[in-house]
């Protein structure tokens, strides 16, 4: 605009601008009425609805008792119908003695090979130092008197991910190839992964009964994904320019998957591999509600007696053995790094005289062993597929140790784990477990506690909510709010998928218990975000925040969901607190990762142009990287909305009641097997649901892209 | 090690381990015959091919196509054969299709329509296991970003036609040994292809090409990704080395220098097709339209266009002084003409003196490019 503006033209530009006002406000208002028009259908339902109360039972569907008619009918004929005789009962049998052989022949070593072959694998993964700590860790089974139960889940893991290796690279491999396959296993892997892993549990209990095949049956089914999708992504990722090369040399399609593709994408597939085994490991617990038997079933046991103590030895077994696995197959993958000097205690302490004298000598007694190993290889130099032995002077010799090892338990007798070395610290627990509910409970006195905190949640959160939606709420009123809120946010279809879910709830007979864990997923998400949303902005705006949260969130999700129960029930007891407090720990790193991840995503030249027009720091945050970062907050709100899902059945264990309680009843006793599978169900529904409905929400908050 | 000349056409039935041997495969190779012939070959990326096939045979050109169909014309009726030792380098900027026509020749891209044959034999009737073992003996590819394979040393890369073929490991490193010190990397061997500068990336792509000792040789815009230096050297190397093994090459490549440097005919692509094919010189000295021109305009002319053609008949005695050859360059002559006014006698193969070649001569030419660089200055700067 010229700088003389005549004066119709600015007032023409002030109306332009009213208008634009008055537009704006209009869009607000349709917006706001749009809610407003929605809440007042819903209350005036309810006003007319209010006798109604919840789902009538008269219409549930009798399918639990259909469900316990089949399990009848698979018990009778078990041993003679062909679906058995051939099929099921084969594949039962056949990992049954993959199993035994595996767990015999690690128990059949002796202690201390054990030990020592765990520690050289790390060691060769990681160096030295990982190698020493986790030939610890693999001695803390003993110390704390669970070297069986560990060794039992060790071979548990090792058929279980065996398995999914030998289905998931080549059905991966297959994926690569063809698009269709690719195409058509997505929504099969994608609903693997967001349901719930119980959910595979029933099914298979079904199927195969209650035991330990069935356990790993369905952890192989819950691992399985990771490997099928990283072994397709690797392939896939390989250049190609690089594939084209392999071709213009006639390389036919097996050798450019042999010496080109497979090598490229390896890195790749033991991530892959690794995610199986970290997911394998987090349903031991769940694992054992079925008889998988082995340190899962301790901590089991020991949660319903209530001997948290043990509860908690178990579980660390369980956390050092995820750990050791994720950071050997890590390192295997070549992701970590590599450090081959020996060293033993922190970096920083190389100062110290001592230190350097002790790593030192430690270092030379490892060259005369590494000299030692190189001449007992020599004899192998010629040996076909033995020449790489001889440049490994160090596994030469381990190997040669293990075998006389082995050779001199088998020859004395297998030595027991020495007692002498066991060492228990569950009293010590127990004694702080009572000592905080003598003390914390309501700490000296005062009505200020733990007991306070639980009873809050309890009389102000949990129990009015399940009121309102499992008995105040007329079922048709919930049925129409969660449509409404599917049509806004998705339309029709989204609206009729989410109306089908909730009258499903209804239909299955599951209503009230749905609308019981729904108040308590309810207050766990909530609890999550509120916590979750600000250490993730905290840790986006701070480096230093940033480097202290990682390895709190990393250790989080390592550790297995159910280890989070111990020290949660420490503070709070039994009941639905507990439950949903461990909920929360085990969903706030997603929200807190993918908050900060979004902020720090959110480039640098939008937060520097926002700073170079003098905004503050705060400034900043609200109106260019909050907004930017939008879509990968409401990703991380979804996934702790999915993992507090998947926390309802642990939940269920100590006391939380509602669906989880109703399917552990049902993987724990035959005659409830219907219910439980019912209760399942229902879980499903709800989780299909609600992440249905928070991706549609999502999508909102996502740029759009170029293309108008 | 290289054969000075053609590949011997008598050599041994090059099968190997029981391979399905074709009748293409064989040693049906002769002198006369072209080892690489090309006629009409077409391709069109998309999916209503038929439409646009139909399209292109009413005469409508690339534009109308993709408007009608959206589909995309890469390469349209390229027609070209290559001679035994002859370098034929493809010239045209990104998206003129050079690399989808380079990847026709051996059926890494199907043509959608014409012949490529190779020695006399249409490729596209083989299959695939025949495909292969063509892919596998008598063709080699040097790629643009190297497509060296990461995770194999140098010589595991070098070795893998040979390791593809199934020669035996002794055998394999033998000749890849050989192979990489003729490219000047004897002692890379034990080395991965990240831990070389990019030149020596692309020696080792040139050695793995030649490992399997191809006759014919693509290469696919080998030099593009180097250094000017490292590229110049690279050039001199190639000429060098073809000068020895006398192979045939197709060379793409979006640089008009280089076109000239290793060109022994050169086509200029635009837009998928053809629009000039010739000698250096020929280019040079007669561009076909404006788009070539656009190219010649900054070309090293003097040292492309020979005296022979800028001689003037030889009219009275041939000059005193040492003659120059038909065949030599401007720029051979240049330091002798402005050294001395005298013109120079020109002599032919056998040593006849054919013409004159004198100042003036050279003069005009040099004139000409200068006064429409001169001229197209003035129009530059009068487009406001």
């Amino acid at each position: 605009m010229t700088v003389a503006a005549p004066v119709t033209e600015s007032s023409q530009a002030a109306s332009a601008v009213e208008a634009r006002l008055a537009l704006e406000r209009r869009h607000r208002i349709r917006s706001g009425s749009e809610l407003a028009v929605g809440m007042a259908i819903v209350v005036a339902a309810q006003l007319a609805l209010s006798s109604v109360g919840g789902f009538p039972e008269s219409w549930a569907v009798p399918l639990a008792d259909w469900i316990d008619d089949a399990r009848r009918w698979i018990i009778n004929n078990q041993t003679t119908h062909w679906s058995f005789s051939y099929i099921f009962n084969p594949i039962s049998d056949s990992i049954d003695w993959g199993l035994r052989t595996v767990e015999r022949f690690l128990l059949w070593l002796p202690w201390y090979a054990v030990a020592a072959a765990a520690g050289m694998v790390a060691a060769a993964a990681l160096g030295m130092r990982a190698g020493l700590l986790g030939a610890v860790g693999v001695l803390y089974f003993g110390v704390v008197e669970l070297w069986e139960e560990s060794l039992q889940t060790v071979a548990l893991m090792t058929v279980a991910v065996g398995i999914s290796v030998a289905i998931g690279v080549p059905v991966g491999i297959a994926s690569a190839r063809y698009n269709r396959l690719q195409r058509s296993l997505r929504p099969l892997l994608d609903a693997m992964q967001t349901l719930p892993a119980f959910v595979y549990l029933i099914p298979v209990v079904l199927l195969f009964g209650v035991a330990r095949v069935p356990a790993i049956i369905a952890t192989v089914i819950y691992a399985l994904p990771p490997v099928i999708r990283l072994t397709d992504l690797g392939i896939r990722n390989v250049p190609a320019a690089t594939v084209e090369a392999a071709e213009m040399f006639g390389a036919t399609p097996r050798q450019t998957l042999r010496k080109v593709q497979f090598p490229l994408a390896l890195p790749s597939v033991l991530t892959g591999i690794n995610q199986t085994i970290m997911m394998a490991l987090s349903i031991v617990v769940i694992a054992a509600l079925i008889g998988a038997g082995g340190l899962g079933q301790v901590v089991l046991e020991s949660l319903r007696r209530l001997q948290v103590g043990r509860a908690l030895e178990a579980g660390l077994a369980i956390v050092v053995l995820a750990m050791l696995m994720d950071r050997v197959t890590h390192g295997a993958a070549g992701l970590g790094s590599r450090r081959r000097r020996l060293r033993l205690m922190p970096d920083s302490l190389e100062r110290l005289g001592f230190v350097r004298a002790i790593e030192g000598a430690l270092e030379s007694a490892d060259r005369v062993l590494c000299r030692l190993g190189a001449a007992l290889a020599r004899p192998l130099r010629h040996a076909p597929g033995l020449a790489p032995l001889v440049r490994r002077p160090r596994w030469v010799l381990g190997l040669a140790a293990l075998v006389a090892a082995a050779a001199a338990g088998a020859a004395g007798g297998q030595p027991a784990f020495p007692s002498a070395i066991t060492f228990s610290f569950a009293p010590a627990i127990d004694w702080l477990v009572d000592w905080v509910r003598d003390n914390l409970y309501e700490i000296g006195g005062t009505w200020f506690g733990t007991g306070w905190f639980s009873d809050s949640i309890t009389i102000y959160a949990v129990t009015p909510l399940r009121e309102l939606f499992s008995a105040e709420l007329a079922w048709p009123v919930v049925v129409l709010a969660v449509a409404l809120a599917g049509w806004r946010l998705g339309g029709a279809r989204l609206a009729a998928f989410c109306t089908s879910c909730v009258a499903g709830l209804g239909l299955l007979g599951m209503w009230t218990l749905s609308m019981d864990t729904f108040a308590q997923v309810i207050v766990a998400v909530v609890m999550a975000i509120l916590c979750g949303i600000p250490l993730g902005v905290l840790a986006a705006r701070s480096d230093r925040f940033e480097r202290l949260l990682k390895p709190v969130l990393d250790f989080m999700q390592t550790i297995p969901s159910f280890v989070l129960l111990v020290p949660v029930i420490i503070m709070f007891n039994v009941g639905r607190v507990p439950g949903i407090i461990a909920s929360v720990l085990y969903a706030l790193p997603a929200a807190t990762r993918l908050t900060n991840l979004g902020i720090r995503q959110v480039a640098g030249e939008a937060t520097e142009a926002s700073r170079a027009f003098g905004a503050t720091r705060g400034q900043t945050l609200r109106k260019v990287q909050l907004p930017l970062a939008a879509p990968s907050i409401m990703a991380g709100i979804n996934q702790t909305v999915m993992l507090v899902l998947a926390m309802v059945v642990i939940a269920g264990l100590v006391g939380g009641g509602g669906l989880g309680l109703e399917t552990v009843k049902g993987l724990r006793r035959t005659d409830s097997v219907g219910s439980g599978f019912v209760a399942g169900l229902a879980i499903v529904l709800l989780a299909m649901l609600l992440d249905r409905l928070l991706q549609a929400w999502t999508r909102r908050f996502t740029p759009v892209d170029g293309d108008p | 090690m290289w054969p000075d000349g053609p590949q011997s056409t008598a050599s041994s039935p090059r099968c190997v381990k029981g391979a399905s041997c074709s009748h293409y495969i064989g040693p049906v190779a002769t002198a006369e015959q072209t080892p690489l012939e090309c006629h009409e070959v077409t391709k069109v990326f998309g999916v209503n091919l038929a439409t646009a096939r139909a399209l292109l045979a009413n005469g409508c050109d690339r534009q109308q196509v993709l408007d009608e169909t959206g589909c995309l014309v890469a390469v349209q009726g390229a027609t070209f054969s290559v001679q035994r030792g002859e370098t034929f380098v493809v010239m045209g900027l990104s998206g003129s299709g050079k690399s989808t026509l380079i990847r026709c020749l051996s059926r890494l891209i199907e043509p959608t329509s014409g012949t490529v044959k190779i020695d006399g034999a249409p490729i596209s009737e083989l299959d695939d296991q025949e495909l292969r073992e063509l892919r596998r003996k008598r063709l080699s590819m040097v790629f643009q970003h190297f497509g060296l394979f990461p995770h194999r040393k140098v010589i595991d890369n070098v070795a893998f036609g040979l390791e593809i073929q199934g020669a035996s490991k002794a055998d394999r490193y033998e000749r890849a040994l050989e192979v990489l010190s003729v490219v000047g990397l004897g002692g890379w061997a034990d080395h991965f292809p990240q831990q070389l500068s990019g030149g020596m990336q692309q020696r080792v792509g040139l050695a793995r090409a030649l490992c399997v000792e191809p006759e014919i040789l693509f290469f696919d815009e080998p030099f593009s990704a180097l250094d000017p230096l490292i590229r110049r050297d690279m050039q001199d190397e190639l000429l060098s080395l073809q000068a020895r093994m006398q192979r045939t090459l197709v060379f793409i490549t979006h640089d008009f220098h280089e076109a000239l440097k290793l060109g022994d005919r050169i086509a200029i692509m635009k837009d998928g097709e053809f629009v000039q094919v010739g000698t250096p010189e020929q280019i040079v000295s007669a561009p076909a339209d404006d788009y070539v021109r656009e190219f010649t305009e900054d070309a090293p002319k003097t040292k492309v266009i020979t005296v022979g053609s800028v001689m003037r008949p030889l009219d009275g005695a041939a000059p005193s002084g040492e003659p120059v050859g038909v065949d030599a360059v401007l720029e051979d002559v240049l330091a002798r003409l402005l050294a001395d006014p005298a013109a120079l006698g020109v002599v032919d193969d056998r040593g006849d003196v054919v013409g004159v070649v004198d100042r003036e001569r050279v003069a005009d030419l040099l004139g000409e490019s200068s006064r429409a660089g001169a001229a197209r200055a003035d129009r530059a700067a009068e487009q406001p």
